[in-house]
């Protein structure tokens, strides 16, 4: 499997907009057209050439050596193959991916996977705020994928998600699943104030709640079928790196009566 | 299935029953599958045996139903005992307004069961365009990777039912073969041995009870019936008629066989045949014949000769 290395020169002077460094726009590239890529525009153009030692040949695999929280737009409508940062990476990383693998070896900005469409994005560290929120103008958060992240996230993750799975195993920020209308959120460490508000459908999981809206209803605790389906669904697409198994009943509130209230709240026996 | 030897009219006889040089003639049609699974196998057996009543013959059924095989919970997406359900039916249209209303009447209804695709093809057909109404606008659905289930709040829980399911055109309906002979004791039971050899075939059912005829049809009635009763085979017509039975022949079964595919309802012939034969040879069968109307309806022709084991 033939890749393409890029690695670091220096800290970059300002913020680089990575969004042409996909797999599928680089094939075909002789490694001088690459290299003569912008990735930088105002008074300071630069170029990849310039930020980068590149080496290798374009295939479906692209590793950025050497991360910063300056390199916006990784992995931006990324349809194929596999993009793998050494580090970290600044907003709107996968923003638009459709399929393939964005592994981030670090943390992530804000605005991660916005407008998410498919694919998996990993991310070894924390990521910033408003994750998978879309852009002015646009109607769906996140509306396919998963994300998994290994650390915590800042406020609003998942706002406006439609479809897909987001995965935190650290701490979710407050406000998840804000105006949410579908996809599911789960949440290892629990969910923190303002789960769910104004959600209209979707499914927050998670061993707690602190501090539940008031307009969500209590349904009790049930055995839901969905769930036994969900855990094997993702047991068989995402192996080790799975959401934890749910035993027993959960506890489901209802919401937010307050919007639609098609959307849930499952609370898992921790 | 020891001796073989071919008659002066090319009847082969096995274990001194004859097997009749015809053969029997099937037809296109659409077919899908739902997997039904539940809180145990009884109440997945249940619903299923509930869905797939009413479904002996296309023309007066609407479908033709049977149970294919029972499904391990390992298999089954939500990690419980299930059953693989197949309709037939002469079109995709045709196959999913049946599923609509067996699902939605039998399965929906039945206690802890949920709805599965059971046959997976390019083409699909909605499974849950019916039942899902059932939620008066508390329905909702969750989409894993390709496939979607709506999730139906109902008294014992929610109703899980996905919301398309395969379809195949080129499946067939109307493999066949009769077992002819001296009782009908001996005839039948010959023919529940031959229905549990076909039933380990996957990819086919028998759809009639318990998989045996005793009403095979000719193409049309003096009453302007589609079908009417086979008189060539009927004992109490021997001598009236044109009769195709010899003067030891008092009971005539039949077994019906539709497949997913002509290559599974080929391996049931031969299953069935298999069976027949050796189960028939201590119980006064005869005959093994098929039913034909001439090859001139259907695309399909099963020489007997071809699938004995």
């Amino acid at each position: 499997m033939s890749a393409l290395t890029l690695k670091l020169r220096f800290a970059p002077p300002v913020r680089l907009n990575l969004s042409a460094l996909v797999p599928g726009r680089l094939t075909g590239m002789s490694l001088a057209e690459i290299c003569a890529l912008p990735v930088s525009g105002g008074r300071q153009p630069l170029s990849v050439g310039e930020c980068f030692e590149v080496s290798g040949s374009p295939g479906e695999v692209l590793r950025l050596e050497g991360g910063s929280d300056r390199f916006d737009y990784v992995g931006a409508d990324h349809a194929g193959g596999e993009i793998v940062v050494e580090g970290a990476v600044g907003a709107y990383a996968g923003r638009r991916m459709k399929a393939g693998k964005l592994d981030i070896r670090g943390d992530a900005g804000d605005c991660l996977a916005s407008n998410l469409r498919g694919g998996l994005v990993t991310v070894s560290g924390s990521a910033g705020c408003h994750l998978g929120l879309p852009k002015p103008g646009e109607k769906d958060g996140m509306a396919g994928g998963t994300v998994i992240v290994q650390g915590d996230t800042g406020e609003f993750p998942g706002e406006r998600m439609r479809r897909g799975l987001l995965l935190v195993k650290g701490r979710l920020g407050e406000n998840s699943g804000a105006r949410m209308m579908g996809g599911v959120i789960w949440a290892e460490q629990g969910l923190s104030r303002g789960a769910g508000a104004q959600m209209r459908r979707g499914t927050l999981i998670g061993p707690m709640v602190e501090t539940p809206l008031a307009t969500f209803a209590d349904c009790g605790e049930l055995d839901l079928l969905i769930v036994r389906i969900m855990d094997r669904h993702w047991r068989e697409q995402l192996g080790e790196s799975a959401p934890p198994a749910i035993t027993g009943p959960t506890r489901r509130l209802m919401g937010d009566m307050a919007s639609l209230g098609k959307g849930e709240i499952l609370l898992t026996q921790s | 299935m020891s001796e073989e030897k071919v008659t002066s009219n090319e009847a082969i006889v096995r274990s001194g029953i004859a097997i009749d040089d015809t053969f029997a003639e099937a037809f296109g049609m659409s077919a899908s599958g739902v997997v039904i699974t539940a809180d145990s196998a009884k109440w997945a057996q249940q619903s299923a045996v509930t869905m797939t009543g009413f479904g002996t013959s296309v023309i007066g059924c609407g479908a033709e139903c049977g149970i294919d095989h029972e499904v391990a919970a390992s298999d089954t997406p939500d990690g419980r005992p299930g059953v693989r359900v197949l309709v037939f039916g002469f079109a995709p249209d045709m196959v999913e307004e049946q599923l609509k209303n067996r699902v939605g009447q039998c399965v929906l209804t039945s206690p802890g069961s949920a709805c599965f695709n059971g046959v997976e093809a390019g083409q699909k057909i909605g499974l849950s365009s019916g039942p899902r109404f059932f939620g008066d606008g508390w329905q909702t659905a969750r989409k894993l990777g390709d496939k979607r289930y709506w999730r139906v709040p109902v008294m014992d829980g929610e109703f899980i039912i996905e919301d398309k399911v395969g379809v195949v055109t080129d499946a067939v309906g109307g493999g066949n073969f009769l077992v002819i002979g001296r009782d009908r004791v001996g005839v039948l039971e010959t023919c529940e041995l031959a229905v549990e050899a076909i039933a380990k075939v996957p990819g086919v059912i028998t759809p009639f009870p318990g998989g045996i005829v005793r009403s095979g049809s000719k193409v049309g009635s003096k009453y302007g019936a589609p079908a009417s009763t086979n008189d060539a085979f009927c004992p109490v017509l021997r001598g009236a008629v044109s009769s195709n039975l010899g003067p030891e022949d008092n009971c005539v079964l039949e077994i019906v066989i539709d497949g997913l595919t002509s290559e599974a309802v080929g391996q049931a012939m031969t299953a069935g045949l298999a069976a027949a034969l050796e189960a028939g040879q201590s119980r006064n069968v005869t005959r093994i014949s098929a039913g034909n109307y001439g090859g001139n309806l259907g695309q399909h022709h099963y020489h007997l000769k071809d699938y004995l084991p």
